[in-house]
C-alpha cells in the first residue's frame, strides 16, 4: 500500500512577542492509502492544525509534508488554493452550507472550479447527492434540513469533486447519536466503497469504533493513549 | 481563475436587510446629490456660459442693476438717443447697431392643462437683435413676427427646460401670459447663453411683462476701425445723461462678472456635494464592514473549496455593484422626478437645474462608484484572516 500523507517533523508555530506556541512539535506521520484515521486527543493538542496542514489551508512553519507526492509546504496561495480543489474534501463540524444556496447549489460550489460540460456536472452533483441519501432535498435550502441533512450534503458537497483525500474536523460534534450514526456509516461507505483516504478528529470514542485505526495527539506530538493517562480518560468520559 | 456564479453574489443580497438598506440608501443618494450638483452647475453653464465676445458689444442698462439684466429697467427711449447722440456705432444700409432688449425669466407651461411651470430665459428683441448678435442664426423657420403670438427657441431651450427636444419643434406651442405662443422658428447659438433662449418680438414681451414704456437694455456694437465708437464714448454717453439713470458695461465684463459671482458658489456646491457624500460613504462603509461578519467564515470555507481570494473580491465586488446599480437607478428615477428643471432663483437671477445626459451618466456613474467603494470593507473583513481563523469565527 503506498503512503498518500507523510509528515516529517512537521512543526507549525505561532510567535507572539517572545512567546512561541507550538501546536504540532516535529511530527512525524505516515498515512496509507485508503486509510480511514481517527484523531483524537485534548483540546489544544494540535488536532485541526495537523487537519488543516494535511488539507493545504495551512502551511508549516517547519519541516515537510507530502500529500500525494506533492510538497504542498511549498506551494503559493493560488497553488494551494488549486491543488485543495482537486486532491481534499473538507468536512466541517458546522457544516458551512452557504445559507443562500441550496443543498444542490452547495453541492456544485466546488464543481465550478472544473472546468466541464453542464451535464456531467449536473450527473455527478446529483450522483453526490444520491450517495448521502438526499436526492430528494436537493432544492432545500440549509434551513429547512436538519443538522444531520445539512452534514450529509456537506459530505456531498466534499466528494463531488471524487478527492482522494476527505478531512473531517468533529463532523458529528453538533449531532445527536443517530445522526451522527449515520454520518459515520456514510464516511464508513466512503472509504470501504469508493476507497477515499479519510482523516477525522473527533472526541467522541464511538466514533473511532468506524474508523481503521486511532491515533492520539498530545503537545502536538503523537502518543501513545496509555501516556496521557487518566487526563485523556476524564475527558473521554465526561463526552 | 475560476469565478463565484452571479447567482451566488445575487442570492447574498438577502442575506442582510441592513446592508442591502445600506447599499441602496447610499447609492441612490449619491447619485441625488450628484445630479443636484451636476444639474445645478450643468444649468448654470447654460446660462452663464458665454463665448468671449468675437465683437465689441456694449451693454446700456439700468443704473444699479449693473449685475443682473432681468432686474434692469430703462426708458425705451434710450435706443433712440444713443443711437443718435454715440457716433461710430456700427451701421449697415441705414440700420444703427443698437439693440433695445428685454431679458427676463418667466414661468411657462407646456400647455393650459400642464401643472408643472417651468423657467424660461425669454429675450424681446426687434429685428435688428440678429445684427447685434450675428452669433444668432435661424436655422430652421423663420423670426416671429409681432402680435401674432409667435416664438422662435434656441437650440438648447428644450434642455433648460427639462423638455425633449421636439417638444420645441416649430409649429408646437408654449404656454405662458395665459395664452398659447406658436414656435415658428428654432435659432442656434453656440457656446452662449442666447442658445438656451426663448426668443418674441420686444413689444410682445413688452406687454407681456406689462412694462409697455421701459425696456432692460439697449445692446450697441461698436463700429471696428478708425471713425469706430470706443467703449469710453458709451461710457461718456451714459454718465453725461443722468436723466436717463444708465450704466454702459462692456457685453464681455458684464457675463465675466456674473460668473465671477456664480465661480465661489460653484465651488462651494461642489465641496459640499463630496462631502456629504464622503461622509456619507464613510457611514455606510462602516455599516457594510460590521454586516459582514456573518460572512467571514463562508468565505474561509470557499477559500477551503479552492477559490481564490481575487474571485472571493470578484464577487463580493459583483454583489456591491449591483445593489449600488440598483440604488442608481431609483436615485436616478428620483432625480429626474424631483429635480430636473427646478428653478433656481438668485438675487442676481434666476436659472432652472439641468438633468441632461451628461449630468444622468454622471450620477450613474457615481452610483455605481459607491459599489466598488463598498465592496472594500467586506473584502477586508472577509480576507483579513487566515483561512483557518476565519473558518473558526462567528
Ligand atoms: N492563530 C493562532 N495563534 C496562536 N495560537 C494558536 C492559533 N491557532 C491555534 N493556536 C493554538 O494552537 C493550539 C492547537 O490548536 P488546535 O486548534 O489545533 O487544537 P485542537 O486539538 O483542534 O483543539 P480542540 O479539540 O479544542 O478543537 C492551541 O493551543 C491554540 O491555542
Ligand atoms: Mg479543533
Amino acid at each position: 500500500m503506498d503512503t498518500i500523507i507523510e509528515c516529517r517533523r512537521l512543526t507549525r508555530e505561532y510567535r507572539k512577542a517572545d512567546t512561541v506556541i507550538r501546536p504540532l512539535d516535529e511530527l512525524d506521520l505516515d498515512v496509507p492509502r485508503g486509510d480511514f484515521l481517527a484523531l483524537m486527543g485534548p483540546s489544544g493538542s494540535g488536532k485541526t492544525t495537523l487537519l488543516n496542514l494535511i488539507a493545504g489551508i495551512d502551511s508549516p512553519t517547519r519541516g515537510q509534508l507530502l500529500v500525494e507526492g506533492a510538497d504542498i509546504g511549498a506551494l503559493g496561495r493560488n497553488r494551494l488554493a488549486a491543488w485543495r480543489s482537486r486532491h481534499v474534501g473538507y468536512i466541517f463540524q458546522l457544516y458551512n452550507l452557504v445559507p443562500a444556496l441550496t443543498a444542490y447549489e452547495n453541492v456544485e460550489l466546488p464543481m465550478l472550479l472544473h472546468p466541464m460540460s453542464r451535464r456531467e456536472r449536473h450527473e455527478r452533483i446529483v450522483a453526490a447527492l444520491d450517495r448521502v441519501g438526499i436526492a430528494d432535498r436537493k432544492d432545500h435550502f440549509p434551513r429547512q434540513l436538519s443538522g444531520g441533512q445539512e452534514q450529509r450534503v456537506a459530505i456531498a458537497r466534499a466528494i463531488v469533486t471524487d478527492p482522494a483525500i476527505i478531512v473531517a474536523d468533529e463532523p458529528t460534534g453538533d449531532l445527536d447519536k443517530p445522526a451522527a450514526h449515520a454520518v459515520m456509516t456514510l464516511l464508513q461507505q466512503l472509504n470501504r466503497e469508493l476507497g477515499k483516504t479519510i482523516i477525522m478528529v473527533t472526541h467522541d470514542p464511538a466514533a473511532t469504533a468506524y474508523a481503521a485505526r486511532t491515533l492520539h495527539l498530545d503537545k502536538g506530538r503523537l502518543v501513545e493513549k496509555d501516556s496521557i493517562g487518566g487526563r485523556l480518560e476524564a475527558e473521554e468520559a465526561s463526552v | 481563475m475560476r469565478q463565484l456564479p452571479f447567482y451566488y453574489a445575487f442570492r447574498n443580497l438577502g442575506r442582510s436587510r441592513l446592508r442591502l438598506a445600506a447599499s441602496l440608501v447610499g447609492s441612490s443618494l449619491v447619485v441625488l446629490l450628484v445630479l443636484a450638483s451636476g444639474g445645478f452647475v450643468r444649468g448654470m453653464q447654460l446660462t452663464l456660459a458665454q463665448r468671449d465676445g468675437l465683437h465689441d458689444n456694449v451693454i446700456i442698462l439700468g443704473t444699479g442693476s449693473e449685475e443682473a439684466l432681468e432686474r434692469s429697467q430703462i426708458d425705451s427711449a434710450v435706443e433712440g438717443i444713443a443711437a443718435a447722440s454715440i457716433a461710430g456705432l456700427k451701421e449697415r444700409a441705414g440700420v444703427i447697431f443698437a439693440s433695445p432688449e428685454i431679458h427676463a425669466a418667466l414661468p411657462i407651461w407646456e400647455d393650459a392643462g400642464s401643472e408643472q411651470e417651468r423657467l424660461a430665459v425669454m429675450r424681446g428683441v426687434r429685428p435688428v437683435a440678429l445684427l447685434v448678435h450675428p452669433e444668432v442664426e435661424i436655422v430652421e423657420g423663420r423670426a416671429p413676427r409681432a402680435g401674432l403670438d409667435e416664438v422662435m427657441v434656441g437650440q438648447l431651450a428644450a434642455t433648460r427646460l427639462g423638455l425633449p427636444d421636439e417638444r420645441l419643434a416649430v409649429g408646437r406651442t408654449l404656454r405662458f401670459d395665459d395664452r398659447d405662443w406658436a414656435i415658428v422658428g428654432r435659432f442656434s447659438a453656440p457656446d452662449t447663453v442666447m442658445n438656451a433662449e426663448i426668443w418674441l418680438p420686444l413689444t410682445d414681451l413688452q406687454i407681456a411683462t406689462k412694462r409697455e414704456a421701459s425696456v432692460s437694455c439697449v445692446i450697441v456694437t461698436l463700429e471696428a476701425g478708425p471713425g469706430g465708437a470706443s467703449f469710453a464714448d458709451v461710457d461718456l454717453f451714459a454718465k453725461s445723461r443722468l436723466d436717463l439713470e444708465i450704466t454702459a458695461i462692456r457685453e464681455r465684463d458684464y457675463y465675466a462678472s456674473i460668473a465671477a459671482f456664480y465661480g465661489p458658489i460653484r465651488v462651494m456646491i461642489m465641496v459640499t456635494a463630496i462631502l456629504i457624500a464622503s461622509g456619507g460613504i464613510l457611514g455606510g462603509l462602516n455599516t457594510m464592514y460590521a454586516a459582514f461578519a456573518s460572512r467571514v467564515r463562508e468565505v474561509g470555507m470557499l477559500q477551503a473549496l479552492g477559490f481564490t481570494r481575487l474571485a472571493i473580491v470578484a464577487s463580493l465586488t459583483e454583489e456591491s455593484v449591483f445593489a449600488a446599480a440598483c440604488g442608481a437607478l431609483i436615485g436616478t428615477v428620483l432625480g429626474l422626478a424631483l429635480l430636473d428643471g427646478l428653478a433656481v432663483r438668485f438675487s442676481m437671477g434666476a436659472f432652472a437645474l439641468v438633468l441632461d445626459a451628461p449630468v444622468v451618466l454622471l450620477g450613474v456613474a457615481g452610483g455605481l462608484f459607491v459599489g466598488l467603494v463598498g465592496a472594500i470593507p467586506p473584502s477586508v473583513r472577509c480576507l483579513r484572516l487566515r483561512i483557518p481563523e476565519a473558518l473558526k469565527s462567528f
